[in-house]
């Protein structure tokens, strides 16, 4: 490695610090500024004045803005992110506990988004103007444009109270709850290690509506990106010239165009999952998935600021290393990035 | 076969399986409920209702009440009590067969350091105590060991002792905790607090399995327990926000017991032949409160139209069914101080001449602050547009508890529509302190806690009288100290108006019996039995 290798590394470590540290401050910033009183949800809306000093001191809300920033950048830096007011656990006790939750659910959810979306963006691309394509555009508008909530509703009066096919609340029915060892923390994974089929059967109609209804947003995304990324490809001039030598449509379109866009492909993927990990709020909701989404919101909601600044600094490390990941991949597959 | 037709097979195999599991296993109880209030498991620490319905299974009291008659005291941990002549202080003697969930056995030193942890640690519930005058400084004389199994509560002033008992029947901060338990598990000098958030140490029906924050709550039968011990041999608590999906979900039989549905889903359910709709007063009362510290709204005749322009019939009639009843009066339903409706209703004529009278006849500008959840918000809209006619331009700020509440605390808001008032003990004073009682008027005293201060509403003839009644030892004498607190504060026009008293609605499969859901929200489960499938 030349010396010019080293400085882009440390230029890029440099520059993840830079928007980590900035993350974190204006989180801070403005958790400070909303108009939550977190004092008020421990201490409830009639203690008195004493109660609520002292917990107010406890919380070291006393102090300035910047000594509060800086003690906790201090415990941060120590590997101490504080305790959450939503748990009483430790933050990062509660992000590792429902994370499996969410990593469980959007990857059942990408594996539809790639399974679908991607045919149907290769179909809408060389069928263009056709039939194929317009209706491919409609169910990713579709994707696009329904609300989540709605879907999740709507989804489960059919599949869940009418057809009886699928789970309804939570990721394993509730009499399951707690009858199994938590090996991984993915119920698919641990019921099947546990042995119990009855509670693996449960725990898969309970992610298949919550991950198709999630997944139908990355169906529309990785759908349109395909198609787009695949027109453009088409339009070149090896793709003619493929044509010419004869080769079949199926061999143009899969070992030619489609090859070509793959890196492109492989990021689009990468951000949409990063996507469903800190985005399924709505979905999580609904279905009582207790996941990451849900644990960010009702802490922002709380003014729970150790536990929103921990889950933000999170998923700014999950984006950091989606876009370091991207980099890699289109060095390693994109010889004029070299 | 091919692979697809493999993944279709084993797909249509997991759908097919589905109708063996329509309902919940008839030795388990799944309760749905929002969990969003259960922030910590310890009694010192606890707020709203969902915790006290929770510790009330894994924790014992010194005393019940009875649900059926709330008046009616029964005894739990104390087996017999006895009042001393002065009405100074009681004795209670406590059972000798009970034993906390580690093996422990209950003593006296255990009840009376239960109580003196509240105060000492001063957190959101030592308030109830300090209402009647305890402080950290005083418990540990006036609450003290007699015996191993007798404990002797004396009252710091002239108190009411049905008062006092009511309220260690009734407040989530009177449950005996496993003390040495506890201090094994002490960090610092916060006498187990920390540790009390995720864990339980009691002697209740219940021993806690799980509990998992803002996700479940599995607790199980406790064998040993000295009373009944229960039939259901797990309780699972989910927390399940979103109320449509709780209606589907005990349409099917999914969940037993539905706490938290909203109206609508309630509604929708009424003609269900397999499930029950419970109702039960609770004594919080839901109220439209004015602020004194607004020079507009602190004269008389302002406050009286507005109290004249509140639509009582409407409201309670389209907007509060299953959330609360008609009620004007700041003492809740059903006790014998409680006077008859005052029958306030809706006169806009009226309204609007006394802002004539008061120099308003144009009208003037507010704000109507109200949380961003029904009922509140709908009875906001629906004073808004009562307002508009008298010529007041209200706007609604609607915002969380933090919003509303915090507003109200700092003595910083207009008009509010809110909830509150006490009410848990079936005894007058439970509504007055919190709701009429203001012994210091200055910005300075900061008594939050009770709602007169908070709305600046202060007479001296209504706090003369409340703390008059609470050490009046005769009913009788006592009521007509009530009844004229009643009369004065109408007279008076006070800042706030209670136009609902609140009512917790909860539904239950046919199949379980024996849920009944308890006024003061200690709801216990050792009795509930379900019909085998």
């Amino acid at each position: 490695m030349t010396r010019s290798h080293y400085l882009g590394i440390a230029r890029k470590i440099g520059v993840i610090f830079v928007t980590l540290f900035g993350l974190l401050t204006m989180t801070f910033v403005i958790g400070r500024l909303m108009p939550i009183d977190p004092v008020l949800a421990v201490v409830g809306p009639d203690a008195d004045t004493s109660t609520y000093e002292q917990v107010f001191q406890q919380m070291g809300l006393d102090q300035p803005i910047w000594v509060q920033y800086q003690y906790y950048l201090q415990d941060m830096l120590s590997g101490d992110f504080g305790r959450a007011i939503l748990t009483g656990y430790p933050v990062i006790n509660d992000i590792l506990r429902v994370l499996p939750a969410t990593i469980e659910l959007a990857s059942v959810a990408i594996l539809f988004g790639v399974g679908l979306g991607i045919p149907l963006g290769v179909y809408a691309a060389t069928h263009r103007g056709r039939l194929g394509d317009h209706l491919t555009r409609l169910i990713t508008l579709f994707g696009y444009s329904t609300p989540v909530f709605w879907v999740g509703m709507v989804g489960l009066i059919i599949f869940y109270a009418w057809l009886d096919w699928a789970g309804a609340a939570g990721r394993i029915g509730f009499a399951y709850d707690g009858m199994f060892t938590q090996y991984t923390g993915f119920y698919l994974i641990d019921t099947l290690l546990s042995g119990s089929w009855e509670a693996f059967t449960s725990a898969v109609r309970h992610i298949a509506l919550p991950a198709l209804i999630l997944g139908l947003n990355s169906v529309s995304f990785i759908g349109r990106m395909t198609r787009s990324f695949m027109l453009e490809q088409l339009s070149q001039e090896y793709i003619k010239t493929a044509r010419v030598k004869g080769l079949s449509e199926r061999s143009v379109i899969w070992k030619h165009a489609f090859k070509n866009i793959l890196v492109q492909l492989l990021t689009i993927v990468a951000l949409a999952y990063g996507g469903l990990l800190e985005g399924a709020v709505l979905i999580e909701t609904v279905f009582a998935w207790p996941g990451f989404g849900q644990y960010l919101t009702d802490s922002l909601l709380m003014g729970d600021m150790n536990a929103v600044m921990a889950s933000v600094l999170f998923i700014g490390l999950v984006f950091v290393f989606l876009n370091l990941l991207s980099d890699v991949l289109y060095k390693l597959f994109d010889p004029r990035t070299r | 076969m091919t692979f697809l037709t493999r993944c279709l097979l084993v797909v249509s195999m997991t759908i097919t399986t589905v109708h063996t599991h329509a309902s919940t296993p008839s030795d388990q109880l799944i309760i749905a409920l929002k969990m969003s209030n259960i922030l910590s498991l310890d009694p010192a620490a606890a707020t709203g209702n969902d915790i006290a319905f929770v510790n009330a299974n894994l924790y014992d009291t010194l005393i019940e009440l009875d649900p059926d008659d709330p008046t009616h005291i029964l005894p739990a941990i104390a087996s017999e009590w006895e009042v001393a002549d002065d009405a100074m202080s009681i004795t209670f003697t406590l059972r000798e067969d009970i034993h906390f969930h580690s093996g422990n056995a209950l003593t006296a030193d255990d009840v009376v350091w239960s109580f003196d942890r509240v105060l000492d640690l001063n957190l959101a519930l030592a308030t109830t105590w300090k209402a009647l005058g305890f402080t950290q400084d005083n418990i540990s004389n006036l609450i003290s060991q007699v015996g191993k199994y007798q404990v002797e509560v004396a009252f710091p002033r002239q108190l009411d002792p049905k008062l006092v008992m009511y309220t260690l029947a009734t407040s989530p901060s009177a449950f005996v905790i496993d003390k040495q338990l506890v201090l094994e598990h002490e960090q610092g000098d916060d006498l187990g607090h920390q540790w009390l958030t995720t864990n339980a140490a009691g002697s209740g029906a219940f021993v806690l399995e799980q509990w998992i924050p803002q996700d479940r709550i599995i607790m199980t039968q406790n064998h040993q327990y000295w009373g009944q011990v229960p039939e259901i041999a797990r309780v699972v608590m989910r927390n399940l926000k979103e109320s449509q999906t709780m209606r589907l979900m005990i349409e099917r039989g999914d969940i037993d017991v539905a706490i938290g549905m909203s109206v609508p889903d309630i509604r929708s359910l009424e003609n269900a032949d397999d499930l029950e709709i419970q109702t039960t007063q609770r004594g919080t009362l839901y109220y439209v409160a004015t602020s004194m510290q607004n020079n507009i709204l602190a004269k008389e005749e302002v406050r009286r139209a507005i109290r004249g322009t509140i639509n009582y019939d409407g409201i309670n009639d389209s907007i509060m069914p299953y959330y609360g009843i008609f009620h004007q009066r700041p003492i809740k339903l059903g006790l014998p101080a409680t006077l008859p409706e005052p029958d306030y209703a809706l006169s806009t004529e009226q309204a609007r001449a006394l802002l004539a009278q008061a120099g308003y006849e144009n009208g003037f500008s507010t704000t109507i602050r109200a949380l961003n959840e029904s009922p509140f918000i709908n009875v906001a809209i629906n004073l808004q547009s009562s307002l508009e006619r008298i010529g007041i331009d209200a706007e609604i700020i609607s915002g969380t508890g933090n919003q509303v509440y915090g507003a109200m605390r700092d003595r910083n808001f207009d008009i509010i529509v809110g909830r509150g008032g006490g009410g848990f003990a079936p005894h007058p004073d439970s509504n007055l302190r919190p709701l009429l009682l203001n012994p210091d008027n200055s910005d300075a005293a900061r008594l939050t806690n009770f709602q007169g201060w908070r709305t600046g509403y202060q007479n001296s003839r209504i706090n003369e009288l409340i703390t008059q009644a609470v050490s009046e030892a005769d009913e009788e004498v006592q009521n007509a100290l009530y009844e004229e607190v009643q009369s004065v504060y109408q007279e008076d026009v006070g800042a706030l108006f209670p136009f609902s008293q609140m009512i917790n609605t909860v539904v239950v499969r046919a199949d379980v019996d024996g849920y009944i859901d308890d006024p003061a929200a200690m709801t216990r489960l050792r009795s509930v039995t379900k019909q085998a499938e």
